[in-house]
């Protein structure tokens, strides 16, 4: 490359970073960059002498709902890794579930399969478990992908005046789905007539919600439980 | 996400577990950026809660600073924390530090906020204010002389610089800062330009 070119490149980057690049130009540069080794090196060169300003805006505390936000999206966003490479990869989430936990509910959930279907297994098998201890609290399983079971492995408190309300998200539905209000301690039958059959890596999840269950038909209050459905051989 | 629609929102519940964003953040050569951007990789959601008590409240100054609206600078912060945990698998420590990617995430999606909507008329109401506060700054940068960037800035003219804060800092375009230093749009496109090679030339 010529230095005039190299000037340019160094140029055309370093007003990207600097933030001047009017809309369409920004929008450019970034389609440019997946493809251009030397144009990413010229802009991380940029960031990396630049990064120091950033100290010059004030640190701003979030509001106290920010990070729920951000965890709520979170339980929507595509996982970081490619899924290609088999069920225990999915599982990240799963990592800090004790081998008891871990134990217990997959008994419990291989009792089910053998108890209840005379033929064939359960295509599919959720453990739901507490976003913050991994504690697993609810199993859903599927003998038939037109209807789940929800069945509870311990009692979950809920205050008086709250409800337990069950969505599902596979990959590529527009948002969560509403299946229905939970009463703690006690399996619910759930068809699923009226959605797609179940998908593998299909979202689970328990929020708290008001009495009557979430007024918006989408789910507003903090996640109890949450698993992602896999594929039972 | 589109910006300032407030029905875009979930999770707005009053009783919210209350987490102290970066009350009390640790040093930034304490806490393990590279570490925990691979912990977000591997799907562990309390790394990823981990950088925001740590980083949050500098994230949402740096997009506030850019788009001049809590609410907004909000959002593009949840955003970007999205952003850093979807693309925590790709991150590559050979492109820069761990802590500058988080950022240029939270920077580039408040800038292209910021070009794609324009911004008239709020350049008009800080005019003032903001040379005030950019010349306070450039007096503060006196503490911070370790770091090679505010040696190569000294260097510069101080309306040149001011150029160069306006744009990085406060996030104005071209025309922007035209209109704040009333000065020609294409001396300040000139001295912006002159400004960045002087900074390669300084800063290598």
């Amino acid at each position: 490359m010529t230095d005039a070119r190299d000037a340019e490149l160094e140029e055309l980057a370093g007003e990207y970073v600097l933030g001047t690049l009017a809309a369409e130009a920004r929008a450019q540069l970034q389609q440019r960059l997946p493809s251009e080794p030397a144009l990413r090196a010229a802009v991380d060169r940029w960031e990396q002498r630049l990064h120091p300003l950033t100290e010059l805006a004030p640190a701003q505390t979030p509001s106290r709902l920010l990070w729920t936000r951000i965890e709520r999206s979170l339980a929507f966003a595509r996982p970081a890794q490619p899924v290609a490479t088999g069920w225990w990869n999915l599982l990240a989430l799963w990592r800090g579930l004790s081998l008891l936990g871990l134990t217990a509910s997959l008994v419990l959930a291989g009792w089910l399969v053998i108890r209840t279907v005379p033929v064939g297994s359960p295509t599919y098998l959720v453990v739901l478990v507490a976003p913050q201890s991994n504690a697993p609290g609810w199993v859903v399983q599927a003998n038939d992908p037109r209807e789940i079971q929800l069945i509870p492995l311990g009692r979950a408190e809920v205050p008086a005046d709250k409800a337990l309300e069950f969505w599902t998200k596979a990959d590529g539905w527009q948002g969560p789905v509403s299946l229905g209000l939970v009463k703690p301690g006690e399996t619910l039958h759930v068809p699923l007539d009226k959605l797609p059959p179940l998908q593998d890596n299909q979202l689970f999840e328990l929020t708290l919600e008001q009495k009557t269950g979430s007024p918006i038909g989408k789910p507003t209050g903090p996640v109890q439980f949450i698993g992602r459905a896999v594929k039972v051989i | 996400m589109t910006y300032g629609h407030s029905q875009s929102r979930l999770g707005c519940f009053a009783h919210a577990p209350s987490l102290p964003a970066t009350a009390h953040p640790l040093p930034e050569l304490t806490f393990d950026y590279d570490a925990t951007l691979a912990a977000c990789a591997r799907g562990e959601r309390q790394a990823l809660q981990h950088l925001y008590e740590q980083e949050g409240a500098r994230l949402l100054g740096v997009a506030r600073q850019l788009v001049r609206d809590t609410a907004l600078a909000e959002d593009i912060v949840h955003d970007a924390f999205i952003k850093i945990w979807t693309g925590a698998g790709s991150f590559d420590p050979q492109r820069g530090s761990a802590r500058g990617w988080i950022f240029s995430v939270t920077r580039h999606l408040a800038l292209n906020y910021l070009r794609s909507q324009g911004r008239e008329v709020q350049v008009q109401d800080t005019a003032l204010d903001a040379l005030a506060i950019a010349t306070e700054r450039l007096d503060w940068s006196g503490v911070m002389q370790a770091e090679r960037i505010h040696l190569c800035l000294d260097q510069l003219e101080p309306q040149r610089r001011s150029c160069v804060i306006h744009a990085y800092v406060d996030g104005y375009s071209h025309a922007e800062i035209s209109q704040k230093l009333a000065t020609p749009l294409g001396t300040v496109k000139a001295w912006i330009k002159r400004s960045l090679a002087a900074l390669r030339g300084c800063m290598g």
